[in-house]
């Protein structure tokens, strides 16, 4: 089910009503409701998957028992693997099986032997990468000793496929979702608003901007041998922002949704294209799946301590798995890559972590360093996100060397004056609001009339400027 | 939760006035004329319509005839043009006609058109049967592998087209799906806004999907037997020396032979090496599909 389908549209207020219904005193059978309503959700696109999820679900809830009834390490290490290996297994099979095949097909051929392995018809099942991390880290954090494993399995049931965030993200930690089954939560009119407000900016996210932008993006990289330099560069500008807005979007939709059921979740994106280096664009960019790395991956294999040399090889493994992480093409490899050639620098500098704050703090103008920095940071983005369109390398290598040739300076192509017009409407909207957690929260303290004039004039917009409703491009991860 | 709902109510409402005025004036969805039946059993349009279609870029007219397009100026030397939505073409402005480019192309002729999406080959035939009264040297009857089975109730039972029943030998008319229905969502924009963009029966590619499904399943076994009855009784019921079928690109070869020993004239169209005459978005024709298609049937027109 979509976020921007009528059949949500339905289906949230129904199980919102149930919900709330039930009763705050009623944790059990609130849960449950989110657990079934989950299910329904994801069955809604392929029911044969919901075993997928059931069986991740027994697997990590029982292996988290048996991690607590066991203080051998051995054991509890093997426990650890087991369930890595099955979370792993699952998400290679699916989404890794067939490139893995092609890929050594394809190294065989380099070396002229030819090597027969037909590859699989395999339907990727929606939002496996994400579920799959999330119970991971459940595991782990058991393993670790920093959390209590549950013994309520429908509480664990509706974390693992709590349905706002169960085929995008954000992905979230066990520590901080799994405790909130257990507690009971109370309507609040203001937790409430709040949610729906974030809901609205992330549909306007999504359909106004990311919807549109894609028009545009998907013209000119399909037929980009027919583009100046200077459009190719607005192609890979519309396709920042259709990735933005479709992302963040569906991050703020999700919040937004679990506001109204009394969760709280993770902030997932922090106005990522304000940021001044590549370092402080990681820390705003996905940060669920960002920290989540850092955690589980980058800490583990040494983190920043040790040599240049550690230093050098985890920055390029925590990259290069984000990039893979992604999708099985190479291209996500080379981003991922990419960024990390970005990143290095600052991190042998020791200037990775020097824009902590916000930008422009207290000002409504940045400085001409800040703008240059911004403006820079975006720019190099720009560049690694080609990568992440492009249907292949050698596309995406071309498409830059056509972009980087002398029709860099011809005049565009395309000029689509009004999409243009409200990505810059929507970059000033979110450069105002970048204090808050999402870009339009600190509009409720302006005066009502104002305030739901506001949220008319998004609607319009909405209604307007609608596209073809377009799946969220983060479902295929 | 009290000021909750009550709240979000308000913002619903507000929210369905605001989603109206917008899909109203920014002609976020096409106008549709509204339709009747006649006295002699063919559905067309209420006569003198006119509205906008989709983005608001032109206007379509229905004319006093009850049939969308401009009306020729004189009815002498008459060719009329019936066929479908391809026809009827409300997703062109009026400059992009058939009647208009074959004006262009053949002066001394006058075109009118007599279009209606969806009509089967018989029902083609019974309309122009009607507009015998206006004496045309000619009718072009353009149709595709689908009028063919979806004029046979056997084939394609369809309650909303005009059909013959081979069993009975006899025409069923069709009937109007759904008036009521219809009345509300062409007078309730936001709600006709919302019913083109997500709708009710799945997904555009899954309607898509199942219609390719049922289109090869039809071309594999055929009908030729149930065609050949089809055209038997049209041939016994019809005047066909002044008909000419004109065969959309691609159309079942099988099914133009038949047609031409049951007394059509034919022309097939041709869009193979050429730039694509469709749509991105939509099956039908551009303008430049239609500019091409009317080339090629004024230079094969059997007068």
């Amino acid at each position: 089910m979509l976020f921007n389908s009528i059949e949500f549209f339905i289906f949230l207020p129904i199980v919102f009503a149930l919900y709330w219904l039930i009763g705050s005193k009623h944790i059990k059978s609130q849960n449950i409701l989110i657990a079934i309503s989950s299910y329904v959700f994801y069955g809604w696109w392929d029911w044969r998957f919901l075993f997928l999820i059931l069986f991740s679900s027994i697997v990590d809830y029982s292996i988290g028992l048996l991690l607590k009834k066991n203080s051998k390490p051995t054991k509890r290490k093997m426990l650890l693997w087991i369930s890595i290996c099955i979370n792993l297994g699952f998400l290679g099979f699916f989404k890794y099986f067939n490139f893995f095949v092609d890929s050594l097909v394809d190294s065989f051929t380099f070396f002229g032997k030819s090597l027969e392995i037909n590859t699989l018809n395999i339907i990727l099942p929606v939002g496996i990468s994400f579920y799959t991390f999330q119970t991971l880290s459940y595991t782990i954090d058991v393993y670790k000793n920093k959390l209590e494993p549950t013994r309520d399995f429908v509480g664990f049931m509706a974390f693992v496929s709590f349905f706002p965030q169960l085929v995008a993200g954000p992905i979230e930690r066990a520590t901080n979702l799994l405790p909130q089954f257990n507690l009971e939560r109370k309507f609040t009119y203001s937790l409430a608003i709040d949610g729906l407000r974030q809901m609205l900016w992330g549909l306007f996210k999504k359909i106004v901007i990311a919807d549109n932008c894609a028009k545009y993006a998907n013209i000119i990289f399909n037929n980009y041998e027919d583009y100046s330099g200077s459009t190719l560069l607005l192609g890979a500008f519309f396709f920042a922002f259709q990735i933005y807005g479709d992302f963040s979007g569906y991050s703020d939709i999700a919040i937004g949704v679990s506001r109204l059921f009394g969760f709280n979740l993770k902030r997932n994106f922090a106005f990522p294209y304000f940021s001044r280096d590549i370092a402080e664009f990681w820390r705003r960019w996905h940060i669920s799946l960002s920290t989540w790395f850092r955690d589980y991956l980058y800490i583990p294999l040494g983190g920043s301590k040790g040599g240049t040399q550690m230093r050098i090889r985890n920055t390029f493994i925590i990259f290069v798995v984000s990039g893979f992480w992604h999708g099985a093409n190479w291209t996500f490899i080379v981003w991922g890559a990419l960024n990390a050639i970005y990143f290095l620098p600052l991190l042998l500098m020791k200037k990775n972590r020097v824009n902590t704050n916000q930008v422009a703090e207290g000002r409504y103008l940045p400085n001409f360093k800040e703008l240059y920095q911004m403006l820079f940071t975006f720019f190099i983005t720009l560049i690694a996100w080609v990568f992440f369109r492009a249907d292949n390398v050698s596309h995406a290598i071309s498409y830059l060397g056509n972009m980087f040739s002398s029709s860099f300076i011809n005049k565009l192509d395309v000029f689509p004056s009004t999409i243009l017009l409200l990505v810059f409407s929507f970059l000033v909207i979110e450069w105002l609001g970048r204090s808050g957690e999402y870009a339009i929260e600190k509009v409720d303290g302006i005066k009502k009339p104002i305030r739901w004039g506001f949220y008319m004039l998004l609607i319009i917009l909405m209604f307007a400027f609608t596209g073809e409703q377009q799946e969220f491009i983060y479902f295929q991860f | 939760m009290k000021k909750f709902t009550k709240n979000i109510i308000l913002f619903f409402l507000l929210m369905l006035v605001t989603g109206e005025l917008t899909v109203r004036f920014t002609h976020a969805v096409s106008d549709i004329p509204q339709r009747t039946i006649d006295e002699f059993g063919i559905q067309k349009y209420k006569p003198n319509q006119r509205g906008y279609w989709k983005g608001g870029d032109h206007t379509w007219v229905v004319n006093e005839f009850g049939w969308p397009g401009i009306l020729p100026k004189s009815y002498d030397n008459l060719v009329m043009v019936i066929g479908d939505s391809f026809i009827e073409n409300f997703m062109n402005s009026n400059e992009c006609h058939q009647s208009e480019y074959l004006k262009n192309m053949l002066p001394e002729y006058n075109f009118m058109e007599t279009g209606r999406s969806g009509i089967s080959l018989i029902e083609a035939m019974e309309i122009s049967k009607q507009l015998d009264t206006l004496k045309p040297k000619q009718h072009l009857i353009y149709v595709n592998d689908h009028d063919f089975y979806e004029s046979i109730v056997e084939v394609k039972p369809m309650a909303d087209i005009t059909q013959l029943s081979l069993k009975d030998s006899m025409i069923v008319y069709g009937e109007m799906k759904a008036p009521e229905l219809k009345k509300v969502l062409y007078n309730w924009k936001l709600l006709y806004y919302f019913y083109n963009r997500f709708p009710i029966s799945g997904s555009a590619n899954e309607e898509l999907e199942a219609t390719q499904k049922e289109t090869e399943t039809i071309q594999k076994t055929q009908y030729t037997k149930e065609i050949i009855k089809l055209l038997n009784y049209i041939k016994s019921n019809y005047k066909l020396t002044d008909k000419t079928l004109v065969f959309h690109p691609n159309s079942n070869k099988t099914i133009i032979s038949l047609s031409e020993e049951a007394g059509f004239k034919t022309i097939l169209l041709d869009s193979k090496n050429d730039k694509t005459w469709t749509f991105d978005y939509d099956s039908h024709w551009t303008c430049y599909g239609h500019e091409r298609a009317a080339e090629q049937i004024s230079i094969q027109i059997p007068f």
